[in-house]
Parts: C-alpha cells; structure tokens; sequence
C-alpha cells in the first residue's frame, strides 16, 4: 500500500517563499523534493496541477507555476483562500517559513497540448491570479530549447492594480525581449505607473491578435473571460484555437472521488485543460 | 368515526385548485402519487392543472413545513398541514422564518396515520399525540372528538427508567448505528441552518466519518439545537435509514422544557423559543 | 456443482471462517446488513436483500491512508497497510454482484488503479445469491430493467441458490473453482439439481421486477437533451430533501472526500463516502458553488447514473436494486424520474 498509492503524498521542503502582491495574500513556494526517486518520477508539462498537502489541514489542488524547463524544483503560486469556507491549506501555507516541510501529489491533470501548439503563434492571455499555469507555459516555450518550436508569443496580462500583477521581475524582462510581446495593463493604476490602463477584453480588442495559424490560451477570474471570449471570436479564432483551464472543487485529483465532474468528464483527469469546442459538448455546470 | 381520507383528498384538491386559479398562492404545498397507493411524495402544485395529482393518505406522514424556507422570502404559500406540521409552521413564524400572511393554512384532522416502512401507526408514538391542526385557515375534515387522548411522552417511560449510566449506553449504541447521511436535520422543519454546524471546517466541530465522536458530537448539538424548538413530528425517525429513535431525545427534552418553561414549542404564535425567550420567572433547573 | 444442507450452513460458515475471514448477512434493527462474522451461527440466508449494499467490502465508509502526528514532520506520518486475509463475501445477490462489475471500471478498469479497491477485490471471493423466483419481487426493486436477472452468476465467484432444504453452489470464476473444491462440508450435486440450477438461472432471466425498456445509449442521449430543461429537474426535485441516504445505500455510488481527521496532535487521513446530495460538495473555496440548488444535484446524481456513466464507461451506473427507494425518507423513485425522463 506504501509505495506507488496515488493518494499518498511525497514529502517536499519549501525552499523559498516569494511575497508576490502587495496585498500579501498571494505568495509563491518553491518547493524541493526530499526524495530523489520521487523527484526523477515528477515529469510535467505547463498547465497540469498537483494536490499539496499539509497533515491536519487536507490538501489543495494548485496549478504547477514554475515550467520543467526549471530543474531542481517546482514552484506554486498559492492565495490565501477562504471567502466562505475557509481554506485551510492555504492558510497554513501562508503561515509556513522556508525550510517547512509539506507533501505533495502529483502531477495531476492533462497540460497544455504542447504537440497541438507546436508550429503555432501562440496568444497567451490572463487575468490577475489565474497567471499561474500561464507563466510556466509562457517559460517553456520561452526556453532555449523550445523557442523555435512555436511561432509568435504574445503575452496579454492584466490586474486590478499594478501592485496585484504577479512574477513583477520576469514580466519586465519579457518586455525587453524581442521574441515574445508584452502587454502588460491593469484596470486602475497608481501614482507610479507608467504603463498602460483597462480591462483586459479592451486591451485585447486593441492588440487585435490574428487568428491565423493562432491559439488562443485564456485564464482568467470568470468576468473576465466572459467579456474576452467574445473579443476572440469576432477576431475569427475558432473555437477549437481557444484553451482554457476549469477549476471545480477536487479532492482525489485522479478522476475517482466523483466530486469535479462536468457532464462525462472529470476535472481533474479529463481537464483542467480544455478548448471551447469541448466545453460546448459539456453541461453548463461549472 | 374515523378519518375519511378520500374525503379530504377530495377538499385538498378543491382548495388547492381555487387558490391557485384566483392567484392567492404561487404554490400549494402538499402530496403527490409516489410509486405505489403506501409511498406518497410530498409534491408542489405551481398551476391549477397539477391538483390532479394530489393525494392525501395514511402513509402522508412527511411534515410539508419543512419545505417553506426553500421558497424565497414573501412568496404566498398554501400548505396542507397535520396536527404537528401546523406545530412546525408555528415555530417557523415565531422564529421569523416565514410570515403569517403569506401563508395559507390548510389543516388536515387525522389520526391513525401510518409509517410506510413499518406499518406501524405513529400518532402518539413517533408524534406529538395531537390529532387537530393548532393553526390553520381551512379545515379540511371533521375537528376529530373522542379519540383517546395519550401524552406524547408515555413512550419515555422506559428511557426515563434508565439511570445516566445506561442512557449513555443506549444513545452510544444507538448513534453508533449512524451513517452520517444527514436525512435527519434534512427531514426536520426546523433544521433550516446554512451552514449547518457540522458542516463548517473552521472550526470544525465534528468529523465526517461515522465513528463515535463525530456521531455523538454532531447528534447530541442537533438534540439541543432543537431544545424548545421540536414540535414532535417524528419526521427524524422516520426519515432515518438505520432506524435510530431520535424521538426518543427530543420528546424527553420537549418534555423537560415544558416542565421548565410551562410552553411546548408551536403552539402559539405569540410565544417565543423558550431557549430564546428571558423571562425573570423562569426556572433555574436548567442549569443544574 | 456442490450442495449442503440450509441447516448445515454454520459447517460451511464455520469452514470458510477457518480459511479467512467471513462477511455474510446479519440481522439487526433496521434490517440486514453485511459485517464481519466471528461465531458461524450468525449467517442466516432468510433475507430479501441488505439495507446497505455490499459496496463496503472492497470501499468501505471509511478507509485509512495515512496516519500523522501534526507537531511531527511529513517525514514521520505512517502509510497504513492493508493486510488482508482471504474474504469470503456471502450471500451477494445478482444485482449487486453486477454492482462490484461497474465498480471494477471505475476503480481499476480505467485510468488510475484504486489500490485499495484493487487489493480488497482481489483478496475477495463473492458467493452469489439467488433471488427466490417464485416469489414476487419488493415493489422497489427494478432490476430486470438493467437486464440483471433475478438468479444471474455473473459478478459472482460461485453462485448460491436455494432449493428445498438444500443450497446449491456452482463455481462461476476459476476462484471459485478452487475454493469449492477445497470445501469439505460440502457434497456433491446431482444431476438433477444441476439441471434445476441451470433452469433456475434461465427462468430468473425473465423473472420480471419493475420494468421498462431503457437502452443505456438512448436513455444517456435523452438525458443530455433534458440537462437544461430546467422545469423537468425542479418538478423531479420538489420532494427531495437533498440527503445522502439514497447515496449511501446504493451499491454503485463511489464519491468520497478526503478528510484529516485529527485528535489533539494524531490524526489519520481517510477517505470518507460523500454524497453529491450535499451543498458542500462542490463548494469551492472562493465560495463559488455550481450546485446551490437542489434540483442541480438531484440532476447530478441521475444524469452521473444514467448518462455521464454510459458516456465514459459505456454502462448505465445503477442496478435496480431497489435500496434508495425503499431509503428515501420521501420515497422518492429513481425509476420513476427514469421513467418519467423518456417520456418526456
């Protein structure tokens, strides 16, 4: 029952913690594996997630941050949850130091299809907190190795303030890239900032993205996909050219606990990623 | 005499219909043809056209009061109601759950009405004893005169026999029974909290696993969450799968808050919860 | 093919409680049950059916991961094994045997490998148990519905049935091949009961509970259509008080949620039966909730059973067994609202 249970986590050392946001609700942990067979095992792509897990609290399904082109660790961009349930895992998480020890499941999911983006330009849009999987696709394909694997990247991020756009440090060296686009934009900025102001589905009607040979990959808190959907079919992506992530609520994270499932699929194995063109096949009940 | 139970079927429907085509309620709250005559289900009527399949027997024993606080705030309700369902509307206006004036009260005398998993009758025994609705605007039958009238709590002759040691016993053994599937505090009119306590996670009161300390825990708090407040429908006994005899513990605390308090829960919607309601002249014996 | 005397059962309780462990129908208040049997007096074969399925044998209500110490490290917290001996599951009736199939899909046909369902099976041989044809089934069951009949072996590793005062066995499976050879309390079968078993398990194939004609691809189809008829689902879901007995009692429903459960510093993870009949279940924490309403999860829990299921695994995930009906504190009909959604 020991070894190869996929409900038993693997212990890892949270080896560095990063305050991402002003308001200090969103922290990202770095985290090493104690084990080097369990290390050797973890193999993902961007877009899959993993089950952290804290004893006496319970676990949390988090999007994989950091990209595998990142050797020596794996990175979670975490908030502090709770509006009605509390969340107690993220809290904990919070609370934690470097050098605390966690368990951690995974990785769990389907990806971004890489093979299915491969030879592409690739539209890379997203919307405050839900960057995360985003980023590690952004640092793959931005890798030496990949690059040349996809065609144009243009990246579209918005916040609500300049002090809520996450990876401050890594946004500014993709503008001074030259092989990727950045749009950077928050709804509202403050005194200090320089750059650009509105809603994401404005921004992106603005850069007007084309949908040739293009994919669209899109996260975003509901709102705002809502609006930006739309935005991307008026520029002619078809659906099948635009991806997104789900959340539901998971528990087991390997399609058996019956909890995140929409229509015939689960969550959690059959997603979180999925085009449009899949969601059209599904119920609304998500 | 004995109940006429296709006469009121009879009434119900007529009621029903003429609220719904004048537009006095959006809804009629009573009971419906379930899978055969012994299973009736309790059924919502929106329009005059579905009274058809109202029925009204023995076996109608769930309590429809449970039902009112799914209907959004100010929506008129007509309700068919037996002696201890008109008991939970009560509360349910005295705990501002719902307004008497949008309700319309449809009591039902009965008596004799029977459990469909036993057969058993359950008037005295699982229920308040009481045979009249308290409140109600139509009377769907003949008042019901000359049955013997027996005290709800002479079932707690044998419970009230047992010293603490052997309560403890028989509640630990009881409620070990319990699978955790909740169709108690969802059969009962007055468990309408949301959250319940057992439900939150912080702080989390009891497990989710079936073992004693979270049975005992999530139990005995749902007992004296309804002290005061249990108008003894037996709607949780019945409702239980395992067969726990949940009445037992309400009546006999029903019982000491009468004692105490000189009030029974649902009888007037002048009163207020007893374990609500600060009078200087109350007993102190509660905090013995 | 085997038989004993139905007076002499205890000889044979008694052998297999000498080869491992036995889980047989027991009375208690509120019916039978299957639990663990520690004298071989206790197996009593005069039952209609359990009142909870024998899901529980290979997923029971609760099962323990890990076992922790919250002011210890990650490093420290035990794995807890599974070390099982031989299980004898007896007195399994044709539908629930069928139910252990379904499940077999869900938990180590497809995808990841469920080890703790997987070793529990596996450590498991299943005494199937007919239903008596010559009595008129239990007005909730409607298993001849899902073509399960009334003496089917299939699901079972040797199947049992009644005739007079004897009880016929018959191996279905190579596992229960070698265990019936093994058994010395019993004798062998002659063959004219050999033919009455044979003519028994024909004769349960058109032994007719409740029925109506529901084709697993046309009643998913039918359902996908009604998904959003929003009507239908309320009408269907005014009675129902959104508790978990019928999700409980039955024998192919499989969520769980994972709980912490700890006491001062020690605790254990564990898996625990959930129900989609519960607010929380889809409760995320943001607080967004895609099921608030009851009718969205009574729509879950039929549409998973009779259309999600067949989509995924190609099997409707019910077999008319009859237990949430008989359950429900409503009585609300899953065969009915089945009934009803091809009608409509």
């Amino acid at each position: 029952m020991c070894s190869n249970n996929p409900y038993i986590p693997m212990p890892v050392e949270i080896i560095k913690i990063i305050d991402e946001v002003d308001t200090h609700d969103i922290k990202s942990f770095r985290l090493k594996f104690m084990n080097k067979e369990d290390e050797a095992k973890f193999k993902y792509l961007p877009g899959q997630f993993s089950e952290l897990s804290i004893y006496g609290r319970g676990e949390s399904p988090i999007g994989i941050a950091s990209s595998p082109t990142e050797e020596g660790y794996v990175e979670f961009t975490v908030q502090r949850a709770g509006a009605i349930q509390p969340g107690l895992v993220t809290a904990a998480l919070h609370d934690m130091d470097e050098g605390a020890k966690i368990g951690l499941r995974g990785p769990l999911g389907n990806s971004w299809p890489i093979e299915f983006l491969e030879k592409k330009n690739i539209v890379v849009v997203g919307g405050g907190f839900a960057f995360t999987t985003l980023r590690s696709l952004i640092n793959y394909m931005l890798h030496k190795d990949n690059r040349s694997r996809f065609g144009e990247i243009t990246v579209i991020y918005g916040a609500r303030t300049p002090g809520l756009l996450l990876y401050k440090d890594e946004l500014a060296a993709w503008e001074k890239r030259d092989d990727i686009k950045t749009i950077i934009t928050v709804d509202k900025g403050d005194e200090t900032w320089k750059g650009r102001e509105g809603f994401v589905p404005a921004v992106c009607k603005d850069a007007a993205p084309s949908p040739n040979n293009a994919v669209a990959v899109i996260c975003g808190p509901p709102v705002m996909i809502k609006f930006t959907l739309p935005v991307f079919f008026e520029l002619g992506f078809s659906k099948e050219n635009i991806l997104t992530s789900l959340e539901m609520r998971m528990k087991c994270g390997i399609g058996k606990c019956g909890r995140c499932n929409v229509g015939y699929k689960y969550v959690c194995s059959d997603g979180p990623v999925f085009s449009l063109a899949e969601l059209d096949e599904l119920p609304r009940d998500f | 005499m004995s109940i006429n139970f296709k006469q009121i079927e009879e009434k119900l429907k007529s009621e029903a219909t003429k609220l719904l085509e004048e537009g006095k309620v959006g809804v009629v709250l009573a009971y419906g043809k379930g899978y055969d005559e012994n299973h009736p289900l309790p059924f919502v009527a929106r329009k005059a056209s579905d009274v058809e399949n109202i029925v009204f027997n023995e076996y109608c024993t769930a309590n429809m009061a449970r039902y009112i606080v799914r209907y959004p705030r100010g929506t008129k309700i007509a309700i068919a109601v037996k002696a201890a369902d008109s008991r939970a509307v009560i509360q349910l206006i005295q705990e501002d759950k719902v307004k008497r004036e949008d309700l319309v009260i449809l009591g039902i005398p009965a008596y004799g009405m029977k459990n469909a998993k036993t057969g058993e009758v359950v008037d005295s025994k699982t229920t308040c004893g009481m045979y009249n609705p308290v409140i109600y605007d139509t009377l769907l039958g003949e008042e019901v005169h000359g049955q013997s009238v027996v005290s709800p709590y002479d079932v707690l002759a044998e419970y009230e026999a047992m010293d603490k040691e052997a309560r403890w016993a028989f509640w630990k053994k009881e409620l070990d029974k319990c699978i955790r599937c909740y169709a108690c505090r969802k059969a009962c009119p007055m468990c309408y909290c949301d959250p319940c306590f057992i439900d939150q996670n912080k702080p989390k009161w009891g497990e989710k696993s079936p073992e004693s300390h979270g049975n005992l825990m999530y139990h005995l708090t749902r007992f004296h969450h309804l002290a005061g407040r249990c108008i003894d429908c037996g709607e949780c006994s019945r409702a239980c799968p395992v067969d726990i005899p949940l009445y037992l513990f309400h009546k006999k605390v029903a019982k000491d808050c009468e004692e105490m308090f000189g009030q029974a829960a649902g009888m007037s919607i002048e009163d207020k919860p007893a374990l609500v309601n600060f009078r200087v002249e109350d007993s102190d014996k509660i905090l013995e | 093919m085997k038989k004993t005397s139905i007076n002499k059962i205890s000889d044979l309780a008694a052998e297999l409680l000498g080869k491992g462990t036995l889980v047989a129908p027991v009375k208690e208040d509120a019916g039978f049950n299957f639990r663990e049997i520690s004298n071989a007096g206790q197996v009593d074969l005069n039952f209609y059916n359990t009142l909870m399925s024998p899901k529980s044998a290979f997923f029971p209500q609760t099962e323990d991961f890990v076992r922790y110490d919250k002011n210890k490290s990650v490093l420290d917290a035990q794995c807890v094994d599974l070390n099982l001996k031989p299980v004898f599951l007896f007195g399994v009736r044709p539908c629930d045997a069928k139910s252990f199939q379904i499940m077999d899909i869900h938990f180590s046909g497809t995808g990841v490998v469920d080890p703790y369902w997987k070793k529990r099976r596996e450590a498991t041989t299943v005494f199937g148990y007919a239903f008596d044809i010559n009595t008129p089934a239990d007005g909730a069951d409607f298993y001849s519905t899902l073509n399960i009949g009334a003496a089917d072996p299939e699901g079972s590793d040797v199947f049992m049935m009644k005739r007079g005062d004897e009880l016929l066995l018959k191996a279905v499976t190579p596992k229960g091949e070698t265990l019936l050879a093994s058994l010395t309390s019993l004798a062998d079968a002659s063959a004219d009961e050999q033919k009455y078993f044979d003519d028994t398990v024909a004769a349960g194939r058109d032994f007719k509970t409740r029925f109506t004609c529901v084709d697993d691809k046309v009643i998913a189809k039918k359902l996908e259509d009604l998904f959003h008829k929003t009507e239908f689902w309320e009408k269907i879901s005014d009675a129902c008080l959104s508790c978990g007995a019928c999700t409980f009692v039955c024998p192919t429903c499989y969520c769980f949620d994972i709980c912490d459960e700890t006491l001062f510093s020690k605790g254990v993870r564990r898996r625990v039966w959930d129900a989609c009949m519960f607010t929380d279940f889809t409760l995320e924490a943001s607080g967004h909730n895609p099921r608030t309403k009851v009718y969205q999860r009574l729509r879950q829990k039929i549409c998973h059973k009779y259309s999600f299921h067949v989509r995924k695994y190609g099997v409707i995930s019910c077999v008319g067994c009859g237990r949430c009906t008989r359950n429900c504190p409503v009585n609300i009909d899953i065969f009915s609202i089945v009934d009803e959604a091809l009608k409509a």
